[in-house]
């Protein structure tokens, strides 16, 4: 059953549960990995924690941001800083939150630098920050970025109503509900393997669909 | 501070306690004021804190009960951060360092005589100027400017909830009266009675190297140690003078702190590295400035809340007394 | 670019890939950006089906901060000057704030300069050489001091806090707990014999 944002959307929201890390899960556990990597200098490590939250981070800064077309810029910045801070993570929390953290705070500092205030200004800071909050349903930028996004989303979602059911089963347990290889191959009575072969499989053909579009 | 403490030092800062205030009282007497609240009440609020086009995010509980008050900050922007400061120690948690720095305090007597002591000399200093404003967090708020008769120290301009003269928000200025840092509550709560527990820290400090600095007891004040200042800028004293233990000084280093009633100047007087001079160097941090210089081959660094020519004259008029400095009169 | 390799990179993003196969596979990824923009475009997909709608990354974004990143390690290590930007990055990320406690931030300022070093070891610039620095050059941003320069800094802007005002202390107490303390602004002026 797919999630779907909350209606207000809360800064705090977490859209779908499929990427959250739970503790101690595979995803955590490669997160950490991939830090320990970057943390030792290896820079593409941290190229795939990018590739993975990139979009997370967009559609999180687009949304509180007052000028979302900068949402791009701001996410750029917000991984710069993580990069930089990585020394200082220790896996106490999952690596998402910790980058969520720096998310927010960059786009936060973005908003605090454009709004020169003059000093007489007296507004209660906090009741700022909420009305530029409930403005994130703007959309980002260009018409042609917009065009993109759409057809990007109607590919997707005919392609995954092609799949046939078992590897749509298995994409939609895993992205959507955030179940593990292992608790899936439970739900459908079927070995991990299976499961990891489905999964990719269900990937490849939504792929295929989608790589015209992008490169 | 201790409740006592408290009423203690709003005395020396020569602030009287006063019960009620009218809308026509003097900027001064909001200023003791919110002195006293600061000090004595129970609070819990979140706060924005900014400088230049950085800001941080924070969580502020102060509880007072039975004369000992506890202060927790915690930061709410990823670093879980926090500290927790009692009267006998300061805690640091670093989670994301998986540290904890343990600081004690120094009730040795020397931090009444260097508080910043407003006396009548004030308003020749500074400007005081009271008005009311807008309503802050649902509260009718009195605005107090303080503006610098010159260009030796900074302004502030204070937004204080009228029926508590708790800072709502709170602004450093520059002479030309840009905003250097701020500070703005975002809620703020004043309960009756706050739990114990909330003022423990958050931090599950399990396996943390715990880091203890500082030196209990063994800080004595003492006379001026063999340094002066010969020219200090207008209204800024000699309040008092210790020592500091520094991580990797083998002395105590002298430490002097002058005040001008409001803004107060630390001086550090350090002996100088074999190699030779160091460069001049001034730094900046938000509205704190800091200048190094080397004198008679000792680092001499004088450090406050001030604009960066007042540090640098300061630490430029740095003499020893006649003699050689007495750096073993701390030990 | 297999298909055994891509169900590889599928099992990655799903955190479920063996640890004695991580180790080649980031290698491959490292050499091949095809393989990265099918990991790029597999994570578009769980983007998509968990949050319909909302903005996503544009192609090349995360090639974009790759290159950031690499152009700030690199700046770093030639110590170059840099423009001031609206946006402005901290002249050095080293130093703490201070706090009103005592000596006790020197300690967290003193882990700073080591984390720095772990990730970036040519960081840190030495203070430029008497004769090469005339003038005051903070306007240029550059000029980092010495670790041992930025601890003992700290320490006394520490030592200081505990005979400020309660305003100030706090203003100060927040530069230590924020995620990225930094001392703004720091210059050099030759030093004079005396």
């Amino acid at each position: 059953m797919p999630n779907f944002p909350p209606p207000d959307g809360s800064t705090e929201s977490h859209d779908g549960r499929g990427d959250d890390p739970r503790p101690g899960s595979g995803l955590e556990k490669t997160d950490l990995e991939l830090v320990k990597r970057a943390q030792r200098g290896e820079r593409s490590a941290f190229d795939l924690l990018v590739l993975r939250y990139q979009h997370r981070v967009i559609k999180l800064v687009a949304r509180l941001l007052r000028d979302p077309a900068e949402a791009e810029d701001v996410a750029q910045e917000a991984f710069v800083k993580a990069y930089r801070a990585l020394g200082s993570f220790r896996g106490d929390s999952a690596f998402y939150t910790w980058l969520y953290r720096i998310a927010v705070n960059t786009a936060r500092n973005a908003m605090a630098s454009r709004q020169r205030r003059p000093l007489d200004y007296e507004a209660d800071l906090g009741e700022h920050e909420q009305a530029s909050v409930q403005s994130r349903l703007r959309h980002v930028d260009t018409p042609e970025a917009v065009a993109l996004s759409d057809e990007i989303q109607q590919t997707v979602e005919r392609a995954i109503q092609e799949l046939p059911e078992d590897l749509r089963t298995a994409i939609l347990l895993r992205e959507v509900e955030g179940l593990s290889y292992e608790e899936i191959a439970t739900a459908m009575d079927c070995p991990v393997g299976t499961v990891r072969s489905r999964i990719f499989r269900a990937r490849e053909a939504i792929d295929r669909n989608l790589k015209p579009l992008l490169d | 501070m201790s409740l006592r403490h408290a009423r203690v030092l709003a005395a020396a800062l020569g602030l009287a306690v006063v019960p009620g205030l009218q809308a026509a009282d003097p900027p001064r007497a909001w200023l003791e004021r919110m002195s006293e609240s600061l000090a004595t009440r129970n609070y819990d609020g979140l706060f924005t804190h900014t400088a230049g086009n950085q800001s941080e995010v924070m969580r502020i509980l102060h509880r007072v009960e039975d004369g000992r008050s506890v202060e927790r900050l915690v930061s709410l922007d990823g670093s879980g951060r926090e500290i927790v400061r009692t009267p006998e120690e300061v805690h640091a948690y670093l989670p994301d360092r998986r540290v904890v720095l343990v600081e004690p305090r120094k009730e040795d007597g020397s931090l009444l005589k260097a508080v910043p002591a407003p006396g009548p000399e004030l308003e020749l200093l500074y400007e005081l100027e009271a008005r009311p404003g807008h309503r802050i967090l649902g509260n009718d708020v009195r605005i107090v400017d303080v503006r610098p008769r010159d260009q030796y120290r900074y302004g502030y301009r204070l937004w204080l909830a009228e029926d508590t003269a708790m800072p709502l928000r709170s602004a450093v200025l520059d002479a030309e009266g840009r905003v250097i840092e701020q500070i703005q509550f975002t809620r703020l709560e004043m309960p009756a009675h706050i739990p114990a527990s909330a003022v423990e820290p958050s931090v599950d400090a399990t396996g943390y190297q715990w880091i203890r600095t500082g030196r209990r007891g063994n800080v004595r004040v003492a006379s001026v140690a063999g340094w002066r200042v010969r020219q200090a800028p207008p209204g800024f004293r000699l309040v008092a003078s210790r020592f500091q233990a520094l991580p990797g000084v083998p002395v105590p280093v002298p430490h002097l702190i002058f005040s001008d009633g409001l803004a107060s100047v630390s001086v550090f007087i350090e002996p100088g590295p074999a190699s030779g001079p160091i460069p001049r160097e001034h730094a900046t941090l938000g509205s704190a400035n800091a200048y190094t210089t080397t004198i008679q081959g000792h680092v001499v660094t004088a450090v406050g809340e001030v604009p960066q020519n007042t540090v640098r004259d300061i630490a430029s008029s740095v003499v020893p007394e006649s003699g050689a400095p007495a750096l073993d009169a701390g030990r | 670019m297999t298909d055994q390799i891509k169900e590889q990179i599928s099992a990655l993003l799903d955190g479920e890939l063996p640890q004695n196969e991580l180790n080649l596979l980031v290698r491959r990824l490292e050499r091949d950006p095809a393989l990265r923009l099918a990991f790029g475009r597999y994570a578009l997909v769980g983007e998509v089906l968990r949050a319909p709608g909302g903005a996503l990354a544009s192609a090349g974004f995360a090639e974009r901060v790759s290159v950031a990143v690499a152009a700030g390690e690199s700046a770093a290590t030639s110590a170059a000057a840099y423009a001031p930007s609206t946006r402005r990055r901290r002249a050095t990320p080293l130093v703490g704030a201070a706090v009103a406690a005592g000596a006790l931030f020197a300690a967290v300022l003193l882990l700073v300069p080591e984390q720095a070093e772990q990730l970036q070891p040519a960081r840190i610039a030495e203070p430029p050489a008497p004769a090469a620095v005339a003038a005051d050059i903070e306007a240029s941003g550059a000029a980092s001091p010495t670790p041992a320069r930025s601890q003992r800094m700290a320490a006394y802007l520490v030592a200081h806090g505990e005979y400020s005002t309660p305003i100030a202390r706090r203003n100060v107490w927040t530069g230590v707990l924020a995620n990225d303390p930094g001392i703004t602004r720091v210059s050099y002026e030759f030093s004079e014999a005396r």
